[in-house]
């Protein structure tokens, strides 16, 4: 007898906990979907939605650059080479290469976290698929350009403003070693 | 009469097989459906981190440690640091420390959120992975907001952590808090409490307390077993003693002490419990500094240490020998995934084949913290 009324409790168990799964299923049919139909069908493009921190894939600005190597020496897989010479006319440092290497890259933010301007920062590009190893190596010099020398006082220069503000911008979501002020987060 | 003669048949599962977590290998000796033993091979996933580190130095090797276990990385980073800040007598500013319980608790309830989705879907229910899977998802995008990544976060940095919260952080993740508790009932709904998820997993590799400690196993493999050990709790590091909560431990309500059920409802409990560290984390937090002062050419004094962390898989050890050069002489790394690869062996004499999947999974191994 107890075998049997155990064999029908085990049914209406299995039952019931069946109707209450498929219950949760159901009302998941109300709510709104978390997937989105990426790339074509986004209202806007994934890239304009990610936070300002995420770490896509390098950009530098050149305009910025103090050719100061610390990027290069902050990496720990090399993919930055860098070639700065002191130019013995001018006595000007003269950046003639700057290629990262964006296939061996990890993304780690090591790099960015060290550039004194904020140069060298992620985009919240990560779309980088390409038919040939070759062509993800970004070589950022064409022509060799002067390094950027930091002035005294705010920036000047009305072309380098906008870029050193962003530069700086982005310098300043890292935390700042004893630092006191967080960026913008009120004391809880 | 005699007796039907059998033969024992060996069979090769993995390395690249799709309900293996990752790239395991058994040897899987069996007597048809009946397994005589399952004898792990691991090693295709030793990608030389320990030796890296040796050549990168103590900064570069923080996106490493991401990659060894990529599923709570943010565990990895800390324990790093840890190590690092030991050797170095580096005191962490108290808000970096919350920074880091923070994110590590978030990434506790992603990892164990995957680790009961790919339980159910190993067992052949596929609809609990997308429920789980969307909720990872929410956390990912959290953490992609604070750290700038989804998985591989290097975080954490020598002395603290790389960033603060951001703008508004807070009251998002306590928004998320209060969305999750309620899928945690919902999703126990969905399958935890489902009868035939329940005998499939009752009585399933069963683990004796003794035999849990001679295996070495630890985290909620070993907390299933009734034994209550949380490195949390029992070594505290970080800001752990300053937050109430529960260790959660297998009692056998559902088959005997120790089978597979009562390492799912482990982690089930856990995260609930990540889940009160959270919220008492998150309004508890004071201001100030997230970052120590390091001297950028980090060289600690020459000396070893071992630091222990409770992962998402257990207690994860990091051994580290510096010879006072700007490189790690030795490091080492302990995890919990090794320890419980160990006694599948053990496990699987007289278990179905079938079962070796549901195995596997109830003892959350992930393929890269095995092999390094
Ligand atoms: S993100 Fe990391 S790996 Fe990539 S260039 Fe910068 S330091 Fe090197
Ligand atoms: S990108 Fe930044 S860190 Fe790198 S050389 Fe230029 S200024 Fe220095």
């Amino acid at each position: 007898m107890s075998a049997v009324s155990e064999y029908v409790h085990n049914i209406k168990d299995t039952v019931s906990t069946i109707f209450e799964g498929m219950a949760v299923t159901a009302s998941h049919f109300m709510r709104k979907p978390y997937t989105v139909q990426y790339p074509d069908r986004m209202p806007v493009r994934v890239q304009d939605t990610l936070p300002f921190r995420y770490r896509g894939i390098l950009d530098v600005d050149l305009e910025i650059c103090t050719g100061c190597l610390a990027c290069e020496r902050a990496c720990p897989i090399d993919c930055i080479v860098i070639v700065a010479e002191k130019d013995q006319q001018t006595r000007q440092l003269l950046l003639s290469q700057f290629d990262i290497d964006i296939a061996k890259c990890m993304y780690c933010g090591l790099c960015s976290e060290v550039c004194p301007t904020g140069s060298i920062h992620h985009t919240t590009e990560f779309e980088g698929a390409d038919y040939s190893l070759e062509s993800l190596i970004r070589r950022f010099v064409q022509d060799p350009v002067m390094a950027y020398k930091a002035k005294k006082g705010p920036e000047t220069d009305p072309r380098i403003a906008p870029i050193l503000n962003r530069g700086m911008a982005y310098l300043d979501q890292w935390a700042q070693p004893g630092g006191e002020k967080p960026p913008g987060e009120e004391p809880a | 009469m005699s007796t039907l003669r059998t033969e024992e048949m060996t069979l090769n599962m993995g390395p690249q097989h799709p309900s293996t977590h990752g790239v395991l290998r058994f040897v899987v000796r069996a007597d048809g459906e009946v397994m005589r033993e399952a004898i792990p091979d691991v090693g295709y996933l030793h990608r030389s981190i320990e030796k890296i580190a040796e050549k990168v130095g103590y900064r570069g090797f923080m996106p490493y440690t991401d990659r060894v276990d990529y599923v709570c990385a943010m565990f990895t980073n800390q324990g790093w640091g840890m190590a690092c800040e030991k050797l170095a007598g580096i005191e962490v500013p108290k808000r970096g420390e919350y920074c880091r319980v923070i994110a590590a608790e978030f990434n506790r309830i992603a990892s164990h959120l995957l680790s009961v989705g790919a339980m159910a879907m190993d067992i052949g229910a596929m609809t609990p992975f997308a429920h789980v899977i969307r909720e990872r998802e929410m956390i990912n995008d959290l953490i992609e907001e604070l750290c700038g990544a989804r998985l591989t976060f290097n975080y954490m940095r020598i002395g603290g952590v790389a960033w603060d919260l951001p703008p508004g952080w807070r009251e998002k993740a306590l928004k998320y808090l209060d969305h999750f508790d309620p899928i945690l009932e919902e999703y126990n709904a969905l399958i935890s409490w489902n009868k035939i998820y329940v005998e499939r997993l009752a009585n399933v590799g069963v683990i004796t307390p003794a035999e849990a400690i001679n295996y070495n196993l630890v985290g909620p493999n070993l907390r299933a077993c009734g034994i209550k050990w949380d490195i949390r709790k029992d070594i505290p590091y970080s800001v752990y003693p300053e937050f109430e909560f529960e260790v959660p431990v297998g009692n056998g309500q559902w088959g005997k002490l120790g089978d597979s059920m009562d390492r799912y409802v482990v982690r089930i409990r856990e995260m609930a419990e990540s889940s009160k560290i959270l919220r008492q984390a998150l309004q508890k937090i004071p201001p100030g500094a997230v970052l120590a002062k390091v001297v950028r050419n980090f060289k600690p004094p020459a000396g070893e240490c071992q630091i222990r962390v409770e992962s998402g898989r257990g207690d994860m050890g990091w051994y580290l020998v510096s010879d006072g050069t700007g490189y790690p002489w030795r490091v080492h790394v302990r995890t919990g995934s090794f320890a419980a690869m160990g006694i599948i062996q053990k496990l699987s004499a007289g278990l179905m084949i079938a079962d070796l999947v549901t195995l596997i999974a109830s003892l959350d191994v992930i393929a890269p913290e095995i092999d390094r």
